[in-house]
């Protein structure tokens, strides 16, 4: 039974594919901040066969990180999939949430950079060796098409453009530093999905996307590392 | 007489730069985070004929940044030049430089992100009235084709790299958003140069790379406004 380590998987894409892992029979690590809070993951608990776990992490207390490792021990994890990452107090679809020239948060512009790029380095490197001694050997990280440079025509939503993109260039640079050891680690756009985070107005609703987003990852090789993939099988530019 | 301001002044490609413009006739607003300790800077005011004026200045103290702009009010900046960076500690050159997987130091990858990321953004967002009041309206970051993940094909650096592909992306942003008050932003490779970051093995002098960041200076215009150039006059993928 393959299993999957899945992050921010109390709502949106990360609820999402958690229900869609258990569906297809895997065992699912589900990680999130609040778990005595997150109902409808513990929802899932029933009716999961065990193959269930719901764990606190907090990506900006790497503590959390290194406590969950030694909850899992040597144990292997196939895919290692992030999914938590933060926008703003202020989302996207809302007044004032496009991150405007000239009106920088600053503090926003580093927790950004902590949840979205510091926090999957974390995971990646405290969990190498569980995804290395896995089947699959998968480190895949969600993040987003604001985080393409060369597709940016629209400009604004600096922290958030700033964080994806570095970490695609974190993802890129594990690709070939792991590929000795057969780790296959890219970076996954998920589509602009209608979440939290996404707002109402966004292209997709969720359970499109996750159900992209796990045949992407059913069908990645080691050609696929490394490379900034779409829920739908396409691939972006950097 | 164009004007620039150049932060890391005090050695390196800052300081070279601050000679070349110098050299030929623009005010140089040369800003270094003690100046009591710049002696090159120091030596190149008293031979500057006054077109030389030192500031004090840390990129990481957004107070300081603000202190200077209010010194500078009204007074236009053709060439902002964002030269100031930071590789982690150890550098580059030096044992356990290359910031490999398993190997980060997360507390570094704050000061990282601070200087080479958010220093800049504060920097363009705090002077850009200076710079759009300019003829020239140049808005320079010396970026790094580290920070490029399509030409990645050697891993590591994850913090610097991370960083620097953050930069391009806010640079690109810029572009995007300020093109309409015709300001020119660019991400600027600088080349691999035999500075205190570059260590001595690198091919590249400060002499060259600084005569050709002139010259890019100098031929710059709306059209390459978002591209990432090269020191030599080339482009880097993203």
């Amino acid at each position: 039974m393959p299993n999957v380590l899945i992050t921010g998987a109390n709502r949106g894409l990360g609820l999402g594919l958690t229900q869609l892992y258990l569906a297809d029979g895997w065992q699912v690590r589900a990680c999130c901040r609040f778990p005595a809070e997150a109902l409808e993951l513990q929802e899932l608990l029933e009716g999961s066969e065990d193959r269930l776990s719901i764990h606190l992490l907090d990506l900006e207390n790497l503590k959390t990180v290194e406590a969950i490792k030694d909850t899992i021990g040597d144990d292997p994890i196939d895919v290692l999939l992030n999914v938590a990452g933060y926008y703003g107090p202020i989302v996207v679809s809302d007044p004032g949430g496009l991150q405007v020239f000239g009106t920088t948060d600053y503090d926003v512009f580093e927790k950004t950079f902590r949840v979205n790029v510091i926090g999957p380095m974390k995971m990646c490197e405290t969990f190498v060796e569980n995804v290395a001694f896995s089947d699959h050997k998968k480190m895949i990280t969600i993040s987003s098409i604001a985080g393409s440079i060369g597709e940016n025509k629209s400009g604004k939503l600096y922290p958030y453009r700033a964080s994806k993109v570095a970490l695609n260039a974190i993802m890129k640079s594990m690709s070939i530093e792991l590929k000795n050891r057969e780790i296959i680690a890219a970076p996954l756009h998920p589509g602009w999905v209608r979440t939290d985070m996404g707002g109402p107005l966004a292209d997709i609703d969720a359970d499109t996307s996750v159900a992209g987003i796990k045949s992407v990852i059913d069908g990645m090789t080691m050609a696929h590392s490394g490379r900034y993939l779409v829920y739908d099988g396409s691939e972006l530019p950097w | 007489m164009p004007t620039a301001l150049i932060t890391g002044a005090s050695r390196g490609l800052g300081l070279g730069l601050a000679e070349v413009l110098v050299a030929d006739h623009w005010l140089v607003h040369a800003c270094c985070r003690n100046p009591e300790a710049a002696d090159r800077l120091k030596m190149l005011k008293t031979e500057s004929e006054g077109r030389l004026i030192v500031h004090t200045l840390d990129v990481l103290d957004h107070s300081s940044i603000e202190a200077l702009a209010n010194s500078l009010v009204g007074q236009p900046i053709d060439a902002l030049l964002n030269v100031a960076g930071y590789y982690g500690t150890p550098g580059l050159t030096e044992p356990g430089g290359l910031q490999e997987f398993g190997n980060q130091d997360f507390d570094d990858w704050i000061k990282i992100y601070r200087t080479n990321v958010i220093g800049p953004m504060k920097m363009c967002e705090v002077f850009i009235e200076n710079v759009a009041a300019s003829e020239r309206r140049i808005m320079i970051s010396l970026s790094s084709e580290i920070g490029s993940i399509a030409e990645n094909d050697f891993g590591k650096m994850y913090a610097y790299r991370a960083s620097k592909a953050a930069l391009n992306a806010i640079m690109k942003s810029m572009s995007v958003d300020l093109s309409q008050k015709g300001v020119v932003a660019v991400p600027l490779h600088p080349g691999w140069v035999r500075t205190d970051m570059g260590g001595p093995e690198a091919p590249c002098d400060v002499q060259t790379s600084v005569a050709g960041m002139k010259k890019v200076i100098d031929e710059i215009s709306l059209k390459h406004s978002g591209k990432f150039m090269v020191y030599n006059g080339s482009e880097l993928s993203w």
